[in-house]
């Protein structure tokens, strides 16, 4: 049983978890690209790309090198098609992000959708009466507050990945994504 | 062999063509993860229906670009919403990948659904327990969206799924919830489903 090696399975697992939220993330980054016109976090995106096609390699040579019972290689193979699912989600998110690469110009109704969907993404600028001014995104618990989660932080020119222990700064646009019933809350929060 | 539904030009609005091939597709993931994590057929064949679903706004949307670009202007503008309608379309067949998993009798190794569940932090299974304060409580007046950032996607009710719950179902004992959203959100949802009041240490 795969019992006798849990460490193992342990690990392919938490890769599978990997490659599910960085697919995942690269969606809601891609679709940031198009509503803000962005090119870094366009770029952003490929990079991804080229992190989960990596990933993918080293999660699927995991899973062919786990020692499995004829028993449970049903279940292994079911494990390398979710990755292979979480891949293409990736591609299909990098598909989006090469409209910004490209040139092209995003049509209106685009940020329209993107807007109006139901899990929406929004930038908000925090300006300097901010309590969230000086704290690190752990402190500011802003998914817990908001309901939205801080996707990339745009500092100046540079677009930064979010960390827990990222202290955020006055004058940081918070490119968020969530429900759009948070993104008042955000607002609110962000620019009192 | 699947039942393909014919193609027709009917006018209507692109944005709400690509607003639907969007919520849908991510919609769609989250229901196939769930789907493929918890072992539920029917609630894979229904992400195969969302799929149906989605390839037939696909062709439509295809239809309504051709229809509107005029010369190459009016193409180049409308390139960037048919690329991006193609990759909706994309990721909703990574979904029915994946539920295709559970359909096709493969599964996935139940190890993996436990280990799944710790380190997951935008899906979660809870089942109503009884006397749960939400029983009786419809999703409107739930109001979980605003309150935690989480939104229901699905019900299991009668061995049945209610897919995206309308406003004003109502949450009775038993059912089994399906719910996205923020990770501080999902679990502070999960004991509220699980947790009978009476228990409630306060």
């Amino acid at each position: 049983m795969a019992h006798q090696h849990p460490e193992e399975i342990e690990k392919i697992v938490e890769q599978l978890a990997d490659l599910k939220n960085t697919s995942e993330l690269m969606m809601d980054l891609a679709y940031s690209s198009i509503l803000l016109n962005s090119m870094d976090l366009a770029e952003e995106v490929q990079r991804l790309e080229e992190y989960v096609d990596k990933l993918h390699t080293d999660f699927e040579l995991r899973v062919l090198t786990s020692k499995f019972t004829k028993e449970e290689a049903k279940g292994f193979l079911g494990l390398i098609r979710l990755g292979v699912a979480a891949e293409k989600i990736a591609d299909s998110a990098a598909q989006i992000s090469e409209v910004i690469l490209r040139g092209l110009e995003p049509h209106p109704i685009l940020k329209m959708v993107i807007r109006e969907a139901e899990e929406t993404i929004a930038n908000v600028r925090v300006t300097k009466k901010s309590t969230l001014v000086n704290k690190t995104l752990r402190d500011a618990r802003i998914p817990k507050e908001t309901g939205m989660w801080v996707l990339a932080i745009r500092r100046g020119e540079k677009c930064v990945r979010p960390k827990p222990d990222t202290v955020i700064e006055s004058g940081d646009i918070l490119i968020a994504s969530g429900y759009a019933e948070g993104v008042e809350d955000l607002k609110k929060l962000a620019s009192p | 062999m699947r039942h393909l539904e014919k193609v027709k030009y009917m006018p209507t609005s692109v944005r709400e063509l690509v607003l639907e091939m969007k919520n849908l597709s991510e919609l769609m993931i989250d229901l196939a993860y769930s789907a493929a994590l918890f072992n539920d057929k029917e609630l894979a064949e229904d992400v195969i229906e969302l799929e149906n679903r989605i390839d037939n706004l696909a062709f439509l949307l295809e239809l309504h670009i051709m229809v509107a670009a005029r010369n190459p202007e009016d193409a180049e503008a409308l390139l960037a919403v048919s690329r991006i309608g193609s990759a909706a379309d994309k990721i909703s067949d990574a979904a029915a990948d994946i539920a295709a998993i559970i359909l096709q009798d493969i599964g996935v190794h139940p190890i993996v659904t436990e280990i799944f569940e710790k380190v997951e932090e935008r899906l979660m299974r809870a089942k109503v327990v009884q006397e749960s304060a939400i029983i009786g409580k419809s999703v409107h007046e739930l109001d979980l969206v605003a309150k935690m950032g989480v939104d229901i996607i699905a019900i299991g009710r009668n061995k049945e799924w209610i897919i995206d719950p309308k406003e004003g179902e109502t949450i009775k004992d038993g059912d089994i919830l399906i719910a996205r959203g923020a990770s501080s959100g999902i679990k502070e949802f999960k004991e509220l489903a699980e947790q009978n009041q009476r228990n409630k240490v306060k």
